[in-house]
């Protein structure tokens, strides 16, 4: 089927983001810990705060071990948090019990980076999509097998594909699974850990214009998991860079993909391979010595310091603030106003 | 006369479902010093391409036709068949593997043995190939560690892969693919596993080498960034067919087939106007065991004809370098594959 009939097809369902007031998620000095052996703990996740608005997609980049994805799993509260505050639409829902979270867990859902791995692969596809419901109590079977048809044509499957098994469908149509599957709760907020990251090139962008127009129509709030640059800066609204932890920027799309401030951020654009040989050929690659720190024992001051061609004295000893320039947000201080 | 120059090579697989022509006669070619970027998605045949011409086809597979020569040696299975000749195929197979062709491959995490020291690994292939005591081997080992990287490397010639990140043991592995100064490097897809940052690193590493040493690099990769930045000339596989092939401002500037206009067109590229949406591939890619003869991009392809799903298109030159396999530019000599059967 294509795209145009696929989009005729859906019902208009009411756009969430013009009723609410107020942003869908906010975090507040989020932190995760894991234990480690020897007493040790893991930094995976390291003071992160920001909001999420309604409607938006906020992209989080950051190299593998960065703690992008233990973020995205504690802010579902698939991991409890060490401390801070996660706030979803107005409410505070960190302290919340698994019985407290149950109406909440429909409205946030998550699609996983492998779709090899996240499907059971003894359960139809219709089954897979249907699950969330039957465990959510949601409608009467029949109500329920209407939903699923439903799905399967928003996401661009064919409705004879409800009673195959996962094992009969490529990386990219598993992918759409995925995606019904998550979209079966109509939630207002999902995580999109690596959504794309497993797929050929070609079908990527399939799944990306999915995932956009899915958003446009029902005005769902994204957080965008991924470490391709040019595709977060693609679907993002907002964009924050991670490292070892932190929060090291966090800014508007274009503010922090052209205009970046933090070394890191500048780096790791830079280390981005373009497609583009004239533009790959002029362009100043900032080649970063060494890797990351281990987040069993991250640096005492800025953890990219070890690393940073900027690193003076106090980047080794002290931590830096987040410092704002406009909406702009850095964690460097480089941009530490004037004493 | 080139370093490496395939010609028709076809390889095929044995499976419970059918035969699948994985390979259908592709012809590559290498000079000295040069980087050639074997570009396409998973399953278009780009590393079964060249495990044919090292001779580590699982095996289900056999390299039916074609040729192979590698620096005025004959590497193609084929052209050996009785007992002994394939003896002594192996023989110089093994020769050459490790010596003077290596090959990077894409995973740092599985690929080494995780039960012996690094030094063990690094040394092995120069004991094998080269008449060296342990401490001369020992010498180039730290000599190989320094080059690609590796700080202190007598320390940490003693420890073993798990006590090193990704991107080091992509260094280790390139230290082994160096270790004899090999005349033909075969990256696969070596960055993919890889950071960004680190990414950019073992690239430079490469391009570094490759310069230093005219070492001829093939760079199978699905990354059109990386090879734009990396390579000299690029085939675009699709299928099991060379869909075009050029230098790399002719596939990025003067693309002609549609496949891979449409691969240029679905990355996002942040240096256009970023809102509007990807142009994507629609469908995806074909059967291998169920395609027959036709052009393999025939239905994901928008300018598609019915000849194209029919028979397999001519190859068409541009210039010298590129060449491109598509009935859009060779409509008019239809005649030459139909033959008399134009009328049926």
């Amino acid at each position: 089927m294509s795209e145009t009939e696929t989009r005729k097809k859906v019902k208009p369902v009411k756009k969430l983001a013009e009723e609410k007031a107020g942003p869908i998620l906010e975090i507040q000095g989020l932190t995760k810990y894991f234990d480690a052996a020897k007493g040790k703990m893991v930094h995976a996740v390291e003071n992160v705060s920001f909001t999420l608005e309604r409607g938006e997609t906020l992209g989080i980049v950051g190299e593998s071990g960065c703690g992008k994805s233990s973020m995205g799993r504690t802010i579902l509260k698939i991991h409890d948090s060490t401390s801070g505050k996660i706030i979803f639409d107005g409410v505070d829902i960190t302290k919340f019990s698994n019985k407290q979270m149950n109406p909440y867990r429909k409205r946030m859902q998550m699609i996983f980076q492998d779709p090899y791995a996240s499907l059971n692969p003894r359960m139809t596809v219709g089954e897979i999509i249907e699950e969330p419901m039957v465990i959510h109590n949601m409608g009467t079977p029949k109500e329920r097998r209407a939903i699923v048809q439903d799905l399967i044509q928003t996401v661009g499957l064919k409705p004879d594909h409800i009673r195959r098994y996962p094992f009969e469908f490529s990386g990219g149509q598993r992918q759409r699974i995925g995606i019904a599957r998550a979209l079966a709760l109509n939630p207002e907020f999902i995580v999109c850990d690596e959504p794309i990251s497993a797929l050929d090139v070609s079908i990527q962008a399939q799944v990306i214009n999915l995932l956009e127009k899915l958003q446009h129509e029902r005005g769902f709030s994204y957080l965008f998991i991924a470490h391709d640059l040019e595709m977060v800066h693609h679907i993002s609204h907002k964009i924050g860079v991670m490292y070892l932890g932190n929060m090291v920027e966090f800014g508007t799309s274009d503010e922090v993909y052209k205009t970046p401030l933090h070394p890191y951020t500048k780096a790791l654009i830079s280390a981005s391979p373009v497609p583009d040989p004239e533009l790959a050929k002029t362009k100043k690659r900032i080649l970063l010595e060494g890797e990351v720190p281990s987040p069993l024992n991250p640096p005492k001051g800025c953890p990219f310091a070890p690393r940073c061609p900027h690193c003076t004295e106090r980047c080794k000893q002290e931590k830096p603030e987040t410092y704002s320039i406009g909406n702009h947000k850095v964690a460097c201080f480089l941009y530490a106003p004037e004493k | 006369m080139s370093l490496l120059e395939i010609k028709g090579l076809t390889t095929e697989f044995k499976t419970d479902g059918g035969t699948v022509k994985a390979v259908r006669g592709v012809d590559y070619h290498v000079e000295a010093g040069e980087i050639l970027g074997i570009v396409g998605e998973s399953g278009s045949g780009k590393s079964q391409g060249m495990l044919s011409l090292m001779g580590l086809l699982a095996g289900n597979g056999k390299v039916t036709s074609g040729s192979m020569t590698f620096d005025g040696k004959d590497l193609s299975p084929n052209h050996y068949n009785t007992k002994a000749e394939k003896k002594q195929y192996e023989k110089m197979l093994q020769e050459i593997r490790g010596n003077e062709i290596s090959m990077i491959f894409q995973d740092p995490m599985s690929y080494l043995n995780p039960i012996v020291t690094i030094e063990k690994q690094i040394t092995e292939g120069i004991l094998y190939h080269t008449k060296c005591t342990k401490k001369e081997a020992r010498a180039r080992a730290i000599e190989l560690m320094k080059m690609v990287g590796i700080p202190s490397p007598e320390m940490r010639l003693k420890q073993y892969p798990f006590e090193f990140s990704g991107g080091m043991r992509q260094r280790i592995i390139i230290a082994i693919a160096l270790a004899n100064n090999p005349k033909l490097l075969i990256c696969d897809e070596p960055t993919t596993a890889l950071d960004v940052t680190v990414q950019a690193q073992i690239l430079e590493l490469i391009k570094e080498l490759t310069q230093k040493a005219g070492t001829g690099v093939i760079l199978i990769t699905h990354d059109l960034g990386v090879v734009a930045s990396l390579c000299d000339r690029i085939s675009i596989m699709y299928g099991g067919n060379i869909m075009e092939e050029g230098t790399v401002n002719e596939i990025f500037y003067e693309a002609k087939h549609p496949y891979t206009k449409g691969l240029l067109n679905s990355i996002a590229n942040s240096n256009v106007d970023n809102k509007e949406p990807l142009k994507p591939i629609p469908g995806t890619p074909p059967d291998l065991i169920k395609l027959g003869n036709e052009c393999p991009f025939a239905p994901r392809c928008s300018e598609a004809m019915e000849i194209c799903t029919k028979y397999s298109p001519l190859s068409t030159e541009f210039s010298k370098t590129h060449k491109c396999k598509c009935w859009l530019h060779c409509a008019e000599r239809y005649e030459e594959v139909i033959g008399g059967k134009a009328d049926e």
